[in-house]
């Protein structure tokens, strides 16, 4: 099976990925296999807010890259009821365009009661493709708050997306998820207060000691429409390059 | 190790031009809270996508809903492309608009859950667990 998958049998890997959501999972040799059967393909994390616009950028990330004929796989992740443990998966919804595209694989996750943003079974899936070949697979954390960080164990680049109505300078040096991005988004800067938020930002990033090595970007988009996307993309791509070469800038606790 | 558990998802979605949501949305509302994973896809859908995702999500189950009169047309071509592409197993369920008489050609198509108007949800879960072979709560 691991052959299949490493060929990029988008079957296979998508009964693997319920096995292991499932904790089905028979074989745990198989899983290391995939391990050493991974790719260079960058792990893009994208977090934020719920209804902050993650899945319409995400939507607008795979529509740029495929353009320019890359294969991207994305899992987006959507909570799990407290109650019932059902789930409303709807990241589909803003990626409808890309459904019937062989070069997309798209895959909606549970969290399945796991608090930090992704499921616990999140890392062995995000194996599972990036043992395919993909040259990218952009990871679609549950709507957050300041303390939901599993995202930067797992992505090499995190993309953070806000609004314009994120906050004042007080939200913008808190701990947390403001610590964890590789890029700012300010989506949606259409609306009122957008280069506010980027100031804020901006100025807690300079008193920061954290990045001594690069900054983080900070960027404005409006997903709907793509303004911003293009600049998004090149400054994915600028921090991809970049950790390539400087694999051990991130020390986390 | 965590307990091995096999939740029932089930894909949910319109095809064409059908834009009345509130059926499918309600569903989707009370199968979740029915403890099922629902993959909503909204409206709008092509066949080919449906199939896709279907295949990507790995769900043991497929929900349309549709309030116009081309739910005939489109689940024709939906269950022959199921089948085309190797998935024609998973269950499939029909709600909305659906006609009395037009039953028996959906039948014939191999669908076996059809819930028109008047449907009570007690019977559509008794339907999704007897199709997937899972158990609800």
């Amino acid at each position: 099976m691991a052959a299949a998958i490493v060929a990029g049998d988008c079957r296979e890997a998508a009964r693997l990925i319920t096995r292991i959501e499932n904790n089905e999972l028979g074989d745990p040799e198989l899983l290391q296999e995939l391990r050493e059967a991974r790719t260079t393909a960058p792990v893009i994390g994208v977090t934020g807010a719920p209804g902050c616009g993650k899945s319409t950028l995400v939507d607008q990330m795979v529509a740029t890259w495929r353009a320019a004929g890359k294969c991207v796989a994305v899992l987006a992740v959507d909570p799990s009821s407290p109650f019932t443990g059902g789930a409303i998966l709807g990241d589909r919804v803003r990626l409808q365009r890309h459904a019937s595209d062989p070069h997309v694989f798209i895959r909606s996750m549970s969290s399945r009661g796991t608090l930090g943003g992704l499921a616990q079974t999140t890392s062995s899936v995000i194996a599972v493709l990036a043992a395919m070949p993909w040259d990218l697979i952009i990871v679609e954390t549950v709507g957050v708050g300041q303390n939901e960080i599993d995202i930067v164990r797992h992505a090499g680049t995190v993309v953070l997306v806000e609004t314009p109505a994120s906050g004042d300078a007080v939200q913008s040096f808190k701990s947390g998820i403001m610590e964890i991005a590789d890029i700012f988004v300010i989506n949606k800067a259409d609306q009122e207060g957008a280069d506010r938020r980027v100031q804020f930002i901006l100025e807690a990033l300079k008193n920061s000691a954290l990045n001594p090595h690069r900054l983080p970007v900070v960027l404005k988009t409006e997903a709907l429409s793509g303004v911003g996307v293009p600049e998004l993309i090149a400054a994915i791509e600028a921090h991809v390059d970049y950790s390539m070469a400087h694999p051990k800038i991130r020390k986390l606790l | 190790m965590t307990a091995a558990h096999s939740p029932i998802r089930c894909l949910l979605g319109m095809l064409g031009t059908d834009v009345h949501t509130k059926g499918i949305r309600t569903l989707a509302q009370l199968l979740r809270d029915a403890g099922v994973e629902v993959i909503y896809l909204g409206e709008h859908n092509t066949v080919e996508g449906m199939v896709s995702a279907l295949i990507a999500e790995d769900a043991d189950i497929v929900g349309v809903s549709f309030s116009s009169a081309a739910y005939v047309h489109y689940l024709a071509q939906l269950t022959t492309l199921m089948k085309q592409k190797g998935v024609g197993g998973i269950p499939l369920m029909v709600g909305g608009l659906v006609h009395a008489e037009d039953h028996e050609q959906l039948r014939q198509m191999g669908i076996q859950g059809i819930f028109g108007p008047g449907s009570q949800l007690q019977d559509i879960i008794a339907y999704i667990q007897r199709a997937t072979g899972k158990k609800l709560g």
